[in-house]
């Protein structure tokens, strides 16, 4: 009898307690690999290291000191550069790629939609690396087209043209994995709301305003903010591209002045408090484009 | 019938989980009950594919001398300062040998010296005798305070490579000039329209504005630096700013210089314009003739080489660029064993000769010189002996002062020389700004940390 109760007792625990034993992984793995990171970095953005071993406490002395200094400014403005390009050439570039692949008309469609995605599966190290070769100079493809002009334009070497080699090379990588969230969302539309409008003698452009769009309202939204936390957090396209930022910080973003105050200039404090407003920003900016795109309207 | 004690049928979610089960056990047990192999083990990063291939074929000759003793070879590449940066942070997993790039020993150089993850090799050097042995010059980029935490794998001495038809052709004969001046009245004469269609189509020279890599070779050249001996900022020394104005006048005032084709000298854009003949001489380390051959191996025969233009008859002909040292961290647990194995990849002559054979550097090791290999013709400069063109000029290069606040100074001497050229500046404007920024941080340091 003490031992059938005993088990019972067992069971009960062991009923209590197993469903946090299954999602324990998770948050141990959380814990150690993103808590513990995250508020050693915010404690870390309050101290300036020196060398390996000393730090001393400055409070939000790296945070005034941030706001006024321009290189900070400088990349935070190539940033938005760069995601303001993103945003206004490759939607709509991905949107309209979708919309062909999604027509009756178009044939070819698995190659097709492979072909454009492929560039995402290419590493982005690869892609500057690429595309080095294509804004070369002397030889390269882009200036293949221009020099019929007599100008070889120095794609990396002006100021003028780095962020929109860099934006350009985005729009190759990106767009077709865009795409793809667009066909899924197309794909989803009802076709009663298409023959509907037809019924009531929409055009096909009536019909993409008032049916494709609003339909395609979530997917987006969800597109813009992914988007939008991608070129936020740009880093490696523009640093092997430009050589690190290259001319006078013509291609320097954030993350990479993050990396070169974090590693190459050894202020690891400096370079945590950079991670610290990054993360603000892109909070900001993230809440500001779904509150504006309707995502927490209740439908 | 054998049966294996495993029924796969009842295993939770089916036979596929349980053989991935099982794989990820097997090899978890092939990775970590791997034992270490016996005797000493040396662990060596190296960044460089060229030097990771230099000692692939040499670490073998050391294991097979001293039995029992393994030296692991591990090339990072481009990565290995982070990694190393990391590992030193830590305090965990650093390397017992480990080579540094010239723009990189910087930052492992910040914070208190007794605090810096390398060991100090003065006493070894000086008790050995090797400081004489060496180009003393060559030890400054890896010194610090009167520590020396590394030891030079080569001096990288520059010369003026050039296209020796195209300036014949312009009535130039190269190994007749002397200074800049006579650099300067030449590149004029061979710098030149020659369709005239109003573009130019061959420059004198080519130059680097994106960074400090020509300017700063030019300064040096005279004595100068962003740092002196004493850790001084004196990027703003009338020195310094004039060598910007002539800089800058070979682009804008002479137009005899022409900018980088692509982002640096080794960019294919670059070597493209060399073939075209659109450029006729640049300012080239020995490492730089190295890639040359191997990545522009069509243009063998056409480059020759002389000293680099001095400032004044008689002058410095040469200048120094790039470099990497080999230093051992405090992390290594047996320090001695490091030492021998430093000296036998730094200091042994055959290995350095096998090094200039396949690399064209030069090493630091005096007593080397004097191989026939250095005297021998050099194909791809037409028959040229480029060994004896470096090795006349390597006891004459100049200091290159190291300081924990170049990695900063660098990246923002990019900044000034850019804005110097393209005229947004004035050299002097660039370099007062740039020395001010400096001063300030270094300043806002001390009021925090005390002396640094």
């Amino acid at each position: 009898m003490k031992q059938k109760r005993t088990t019972n007792l067992f069971w009960n625990q062991q009923q209590k307690i197993a469903p946090y034993l299954f999602i324990a992984p998770f948050y141990l793995l959380f814990v150690l690999f993103m808590g513990y990171p995250l508020i050693s970095s915010l404690v870390m953005s309050l101290y300036e290291m020196r060398g390996f071993q000393s730090r001393i406490f400055v409070g939000i002395g790296n945070f005034t000191d941030l706001f006024g200094d321009p290189i900070f400014w400088k990349s935070l403005r190539n940033t938005a550069y760069f995601a303001a390009g993103t945003l206004t050439l490759q939607l709509p570039i991905a949107l309209l790629l979708a919309i062909l692949l999604n027509s009756k008309f178009v044939k070819g469609k698995n190659f097709l939609r492979l072909a454009f995605f492929a560039p995402v599966l290419v590493a982005g190290v690869f892609v500057a690396i690429i595309f080095n070769l294509v804004y070369d100079q002397r030889a390269g493809l882009v200036n293949q087209e221009f020099v019929l002009f007599g100008k070889e334009i120095g794609w990396l070497n002006e100021e003028k043209y780095v962020m929109p080699a860099v934006i350009l090379t985005g729009v190759w990588q990106w767009a077709g994995f865009n795409m793809i969230y667009f066909l899924a969302g197309l794909q989803g539309i009802r076709q009663e709301l298409y023959e509907a409008a037809a019924v009531d003698g929409a055009n096909w452009w009536q019909a993409f305003i008032h049916v494709t769009l609003p339909s395609l309202r979530p997917v987006i939204a969800f597109v813009f903010v992914v988007s939008m936390i991608g070129s936020l957090q740009l880093f490696d396209l523009p640093f092997i591209l430009t050589n690190g930022g290259e001319p006078a910080d013509a291609g320097s973003t954030i993350v990479m002045y993050l990396y070169k105050n974090g590693f190459q200039f050894m202020r690891l404090g400096y370079a945590a408090t950079i991670g610290w407003v990054l993360f603000f920003i892109i909070a900001v900016i993230s809440i500001v484009q779904l509150k504006l795109l309707g995502i927490f309207r209740d439908e | 019938m054998f049966r294996l004690p495993i029924d796969f049928e009842s295993f939770p979610l089916g036979k596929g989980p349980m053989v991935m089960l099982i794989l990820f056990l097997v090899s978890t047990l092939f990775i970590f009950g791997r034992s270490e192999q016996e005797g000493e083990n040396l662990e060596f990063w190296i960044f460089a594919n060229t030097h990771y291939e230099e000692y692939q074929a040499r670490v073998p000759i050391f294991e097979a001398q001293n039995p029992g003793i393994n030296v692991q070879l591990i090339n990072f590449g481009g990565t290995m300062h982070d990694k190393l940066l990391a590992a030193m942070l830590s305090n965990f997993g650093a390397p017992d040998l480990v080579e540094v790039e010239i723009t990189s020993i910087g930052r492992f150089l910040k914070g208190a010296i007794d605090e810096v993850g390398f060991v100090d090799l003065r006493p070894r050097l000086e008790s050995e005798g090797w400081m004489e042995k060496l180009v003393v010059s060559r030890f400054t980029p890896w010194s610090y305070r009167d520590k020396i935490f590394g030891i030079p794998h080569d001096l990288h001495p520059v010369v003026l490579l050039y296209r020796d038809d195209l300036f014949k052709a312009a009535g130039v004969e190269m190994t007749e000039i002397e200074t800049w001046d006579d650099f300067i009245a030449a590149g004029k004469k061979a710098t030149r329209d020659l369709d005239g269609d109003g573009e130019i189509d061959q420059y004198a020279i080519v130059l680097d504005r994106r960074t400090e890599s020509d300017y700063f070779s030019l300064l040096l050249q005279q004595g100068g630096g962003f740092f002196d001996e004493a850790g001084n900022v004196i990027i703003d020394s009338e020195l310094a700013i004039e060598t910007l104005e002539f800089f800058t006048a070979l682009f804008n005032e002479h137009e005899i210089a022409t900018p980088v084709y692509g982002t640096w000298h080794g960019d294919p854009s670059n070597f493209a314009a060399m073939q075209d003949g659109k450029i006729l001489s640049i300012l080239a380390p020995d490492w730089y003739v190295g890639i040359l051959k191997s990545q522009v191996p069509q243009m063998s025969g056409k480059w020759k080489a002389v000293g680099m233009p001095a400032w004044y008859p008689g002058g410095r002909r040469t200048t120094t660029r790039g470099g990497t040292m080999i230093g051992i961290t405090k992390q290594c647990e047996n320090p001695y064993l490091a030492w021998e194995v430093l000296k036998f990849t730094y200091f042994d002559r055959p290995g350095l000769i096998n090094r200039y054979e396949t690399t064209r550097i030069i090493p630091p090791l005096k007593s080397a010189w004097d191989a026939p290999i250095f005297k021998e013709p050099d194909v791809y400069l037409g028959g040229q002996p480029l060994g004896e063109l470096f090795i006349e000029l390597a006891p004459d290069m100049p200091p290159r002062y190291q300081n924990p606040y170049w990695s900063e100074g660098a990246d923002l001497l990019n900044d000034a020389i850019f804005a110097a050229v393209t005229e947004k500046k004035t050299p002097r404007e660039a370099l007062t700004d740039l020395a001010g920024k400096v001063r300030a941080l270094i300043a806002k340091d001390r009021d925090r940390w005390g002396d640094l």
